[in-house]
Protein backbone atom coordinates (compact mmCIF):
# COMPACT_ATOMS: atom_id res chain seq x y z
CA UNK A 1 0.00 0.00 0.00
CA UNK A 2 1.69 3.14 -1.48
CA UNK A 3 2.53 5.92 1.90
CA UNK A 4 -0.33 8.59 1.59
CA UNK A 5 0.20 12.27 2.67
CA UNK A 6 -0.89 13.62 5.38
CA UNK A 7 -3.46 16.18 3.73
CA UNK A 8 -6.80 14.64 3.07
CA UNK A 9 -9.94 15.68 0.90
CA UNK A 10 -13.52 15.51 -0.41
CA UNK A 11 -12.14 16.26 -4.27
CA UNK A 12 -14.17 12.98 -5.10
CA UNK A 13 -17.27 13.75 -2.97
CA UNK A 14 -17.65 17.73 -4.82
CA UNK A 15 -16.67 15.92 -7.99
CA UNK A 16 -19.62 13.58 -7.67
CA UNK A 17 -22.00 16.02 -6.39
CA UNK A 18 -21.19 18.53 -9.06
CA UNK A 19 -22.93 16.59 -11.84
CA UNK A 20 -21.05 13.71 -11.90
CA UNK A 21 -18.30 15.27 -13.14
CA UNK A 22 -15.44 12.80 -14.43
CA UNK A 23 -12.02 12.91 -13.02
CA UNK A 24 -10.34 14.19 -16.90
CA UNK A 25 -12.99 17.00 -16.64
CA UNK A 26 -11.89 17.94 -13.53
CA UNK A 27 -8.05 17.86 -14.73
CA UNK A 28 -8.92 19.82 -17.93
CA UNK A 29 -10.36 22.49 -15.72
CA UNK A 30 -8.03 23.16 -13.29
CA UNK A 31 -4.61 21.88 -15.42
CA UNK A 32 -3.34 18.99 -14.67
CA UNK A 33 -3.98 15.12 -15.91
CA UNK A 34 -6.33 12.78 -15.10
CA UNK A 35 -3.74 10.63 -13.68
CA UNK A 36 -2.51 13.42 -10.92
CA UNK A 37 -6.45 14.81 -10.06
CA UNK A 38 -6.74 9.66 -9.29
CA UNK A 39 -3.33 10.70 -7.44
CA UNK A 40 -4.93 13.66 -5.13
CA UNK A 41 -8.34 11.81 -4.62
CA UNK A 42 -6.12 8.71 -3.22
CA UNK A 43 -4.39 11.16 -1.36
CA UNK A 44 -1.12 9.81 -2.49
CA UNK A 45 -0.88 13.40 -3.64
CA UNK A 46 -0.91 17.01 -2.44
CA UNK A 47 -1.54 19.33 -4.72
CA UNK A 48 -0.23 23.00 -4.97
CA UNK A 49 -1.29 25.96 -3.04
CA UNK A 50 -2.68 27.21 -6.78
CA UNK A 51 -4.27 23.96 -7.85
CA UNK A 52 -5.80 23.28 -4.74
CA UNK A 53 -7.26 26.90 -4.92
CA UNK A 54 -8.49 26.22 -8.46
CA UNK A 55 -10.71 23.32 -7.27
CA UNK A 56 -12.28 24.97 -4.56
CA UNK A 57 -13.41 27.98 -6.44
CA UNK A 58 -14.42 25.37 -9.34
CA UNK A 59 -16.38 24.17 -6.62
CA UNK A 60 -17.58 26.86 -5.15
CA UNK A 61 -16.23 26.10 -1.99
CA UNK A 62 -13.68 27.49 0.87
CA UNK A 63 -9.66 25.70 0.74
CA UNK A 64 -10.82 23.65 4.40
CA UNK A 65 -13.95 22.59 2.85
CA UNK A 66 -12.04 21.03 0.32
CA UNK A 67 -8.83 19.78 1.93
CA UNK A 68 -7.83 19.31 5.74
CA UNK A 69 -5.41 17.81 7.98
CA UNK A 70 -5.32 14.57 8.92
CA UNK A 71 -4.59 14.38 12.77
CA UNK B 1 -0.84 4.23 -16.74
CA UNK B 2 -0.11 7.54 -17.84
CA UNK B 3 1.69 8.25 -21.07
CA UNK B 4 4.38 9.56 -19.17
CA UNK B 5 4.86 6.16 -16.94
CA UNK B 6 4.85 4.37 -19.90
CA UNK B 7 7.45 6.36 -21.92
CA UNK B 8 9.53 5.92 -18.36
CA UNK B 9 8.92 1.96 -18.96
CA UNK B 10 9.62 2.01 -22.55
CA UNK B 11 13.16 3.70 -21.99
CA UNK B 12 14.40 2.07 -19.07
CA UNK B 13 13.70 -1.41 -21.32
CA UNK B 14 15.18 0.57 -24.35
CA UNK B 15 17.97 1.44 -21.86
CA UNK B 16 18.75 -2.30 -20.66
CA UNK B 17 18.78 -3.71 -24.31
CA UNK B 18 21.06 -1.15 -25.37
CA UNK B 19 23.31 -1.70 -22.25
CA UNK B 20 22.72 -5.55 -22.72
CA UNK B 21 23.82 -5.07 -26.49
CA UNK B 22 27.17 -3.00 -25.66
CA UNK B 23 28.23 -5.00 -22.91
CA UNK B 24 28.05 -8.45 -23.78
CA UNK B 25 30.27 -7.16 -26.68
CA UNK B 26 32.59 -5.77 -24.93
CA UNK B 27 32.62 -8.49 -21.95
CA UNK B 28 32.90 -11.57 -25.25
CA UNK B 29 35.80 -9.20 -26.62
CA UNK B 30 37.35 -9.58 -22.81
CA UNK B 31 36.52 -13.63 -22.89
CA UNK B 32 38.08 -13.53 -26.64
CA UNK B 33 41.76 -11.29 -26.01
CA UNK B 34 41.84 -11.63 -21.85
CA UNK B 35 42.21 -7.18 -22.48
CA UNK B 36 39.66 -4.69 -21.86
CA UNK B 37 38.21 -3.79 -24.95
CA UNK B 38 39.05 -0.44 -26.57
CA UNK B 39 35.90 2.18 -27.03
CA UNK B 40 34.48 1.00 -30.73
CA UNK B 41 32.47 3.87 -32.43
CA UNK B 42 30.64 0.92 -34.20
CA UNK B 43 29.81 -0.61 -31.12
CA UNK B 44 28.76 3.11 -29.62
CA UNK B 45 26.40 3.33 -32.63
CA UNK B 46 24.78 0.03 -32.35
CA UNK B 47 24.12 0.99 -28.63
CA UNK B 48 21.83 4.32 -30.19
CA UNK B 49 20.69 2.65 -32.87
CA UNK B 50 18.91 -0.36 -30.57
CA UNK B 51 17.40 2.67 -28.08
CA UNK B 52 16.32 5.11 -30.91
CA UNK B 53 14.88 2.30 -32.23
CA UNK B 54 12.79 0.33 -29.68
CA UNK B 55 12.24 4.27 -28.21
CA UNK B 56 10.62 5.63 -31.00
CA UNK B 57 8.53 2.37 -32.05
CA UNK B 58 7.50 1.96 -28.02
CA UNK B 59 6.43 5.57 -27.47
CA UNK B 60 4.48 5.34 -30.85
CA UNK B 61 2.96 2.62 -29.87
CA UNK B 62 2.34 4.06 -26.86
CA UNK B 63 0.93 7.11 -28.23
CA UNK B 64 -1.61 5.58 -30.61
CA UNK B 65 -3.63 4.11 -27.65
CA UNK B 66 -3.67 7.03 -25.54
CA UNK B 67 -3.08 10.19 -28.26
CA UNK B 68 -4.65 12.73 -25.84
CA UNK B 69 -2.66 11.75 -23.12
CA UNK B 70 0.80 11.88 -25.11
CA UNK B 71 -0.01 15.75 -26.37
CA UNK B 72 -0.69 16.86 -22.83
CA UNK B 73 1.57 19.12 -21.51
CA UNK B 74 3.52 17.96 -18.17
CA UNK B 75 1.71 18.85 -15.09
CA UNK B 76 2.50 20.34 -11.64
CA UNK B 77 3.07 16.58 -10.05
CA UNK B 78 5.12 15.23 -13.04
CA UNK B 79 7.27 17.94 -12.58
CA UNK B 80 7.81 17.26 -9.28
CA UNK B 81 8.50 12.82 -10.23
CA UNK B 82 11.14 14.11 -13.19
CA UNK B 83 12.92 16.22 -10.34
CA UNK B 84 13.16 14.30 -7.41
CA UNK B 85 14.14 11.23 -9.64
CA UNK B 86 16.53 13.15 -11.26
CA UNK B 87 18.25 14.42 -8.02
CA UNK B 88 18.49 11.25 -6.82
CA UNK B 89 19.93 9.69 -10.09
CA UNK B 90 22.20 11.91 -10.71
CA UNK B 91 23.96 10.67 -7.16
CA UNK B 92 24.00 7.24 -8.58
CA UNK B 93 25.38 8.56 -12.04
CA UNK B 94 28.38 10.66 -9.22
CA UNK B 95 28.64 7.56 -7.23
CA UNK B 96 29.60 5.72 -10.41
CA UNK B 97 31.85 7.70 -11.70
CA UNK B 98 33.98 8.58 -8.60
CA UNK B 99 34.21 4.80 -8.50
CA UNK B 100 35.22 4.51 -11.99
CA UNK B 101 38.14 7.35 -11.16
CA UNK B 102 39.29 4.93 -8.34
CA UNK B 103 39.50 1.85 -10.04
CA UNK B 104 41.35 4.24 -13.09
CA UNK B 105 44.27 4.75 -10.12
CA UNK B 106 44.62 0.76 -9.69
CA UNK B 107 44.46 0.03 -13.49
CA UNK B 108 45.63 3.01 -15.16
CA UNK B 109 43.66 1.43 -18.08
CA UNK B 110 41.73 4.24 -20.25
CA UNK B 111 39.69 1.50 -21.86
CA UNK B 112 38.20 0.30 -18.57
CA UNK B 113 37.62 3.91 -17.39
CA UNK B 114 35.53 4.61 -20.38
CA UNK B 115 33.48 1.52 -20.31
CA UNK B 116 33.00 2.25 -16.05
CA UNK B 117 32.18 5.67 -16.63
CA UNK B 118 29.44 4.92 -19.62
CA UNK B 119 27.92 2.01 -17.59
CA UNK B 120 27.83 4.67 -14.28
CA UNK B 121 25.92 7.09 -16.53
CA UNK B 122 23.70 4.09 -17.67
CA UNK B 123 22.59 3.13 -14.66
CA UNK B 124 22.31 7.13 -13.30
CA UNK B 125 19.87 7.28 -16.22
CA UNK B 126 17.99 3.66 -15.18
CA UNK B 127 17.32 5.00 -11.85
CA UNK B 128 15.97 8.46 -13.19
CA UNK B 129 13.57 5.83 -14.73
CA UNK B 130 13.32 3.47 -12.67
CA UNK B 131 12.53 6.02 -9.98
CA UNK B 132 9.75 7.93 -12.05
CA UNK B 133 7.97 4.55 -12.85
CA UNK B 134 8.20 4.39 -8.17
CA UNK B 135 7.02 8.06 -7.74
CA UNK B 136 4.05 7.58 -10.34
CA UNK B 137 2.95 4.64 -8.33
CA UNK B 138 3.29 6.00 -4.68
CA UNK B 139 3.18 8.95 -3.31
CA UNK B 140 5.27 12.30 -3.83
Amino acid sequence: MPPKTPIVNRVRELREQHGAMTQAQLGEAIGVTRQTVIAIEQNRYSPSLESAFRIARLFGVGLEDVFSWDD
Amino acid sequence: MSFREKSAWIMSIALLLGGMVYFSTVVSMWFESRQVASPAIPLLVAYVLVICVLAVLGHIIAASFTPKDAHAAVDERERQIFNRAGHTASFVSGAGVAMSLGVYLFSQSGDLLFHTVFASLMLGQLADYFLQIRFYRTSI
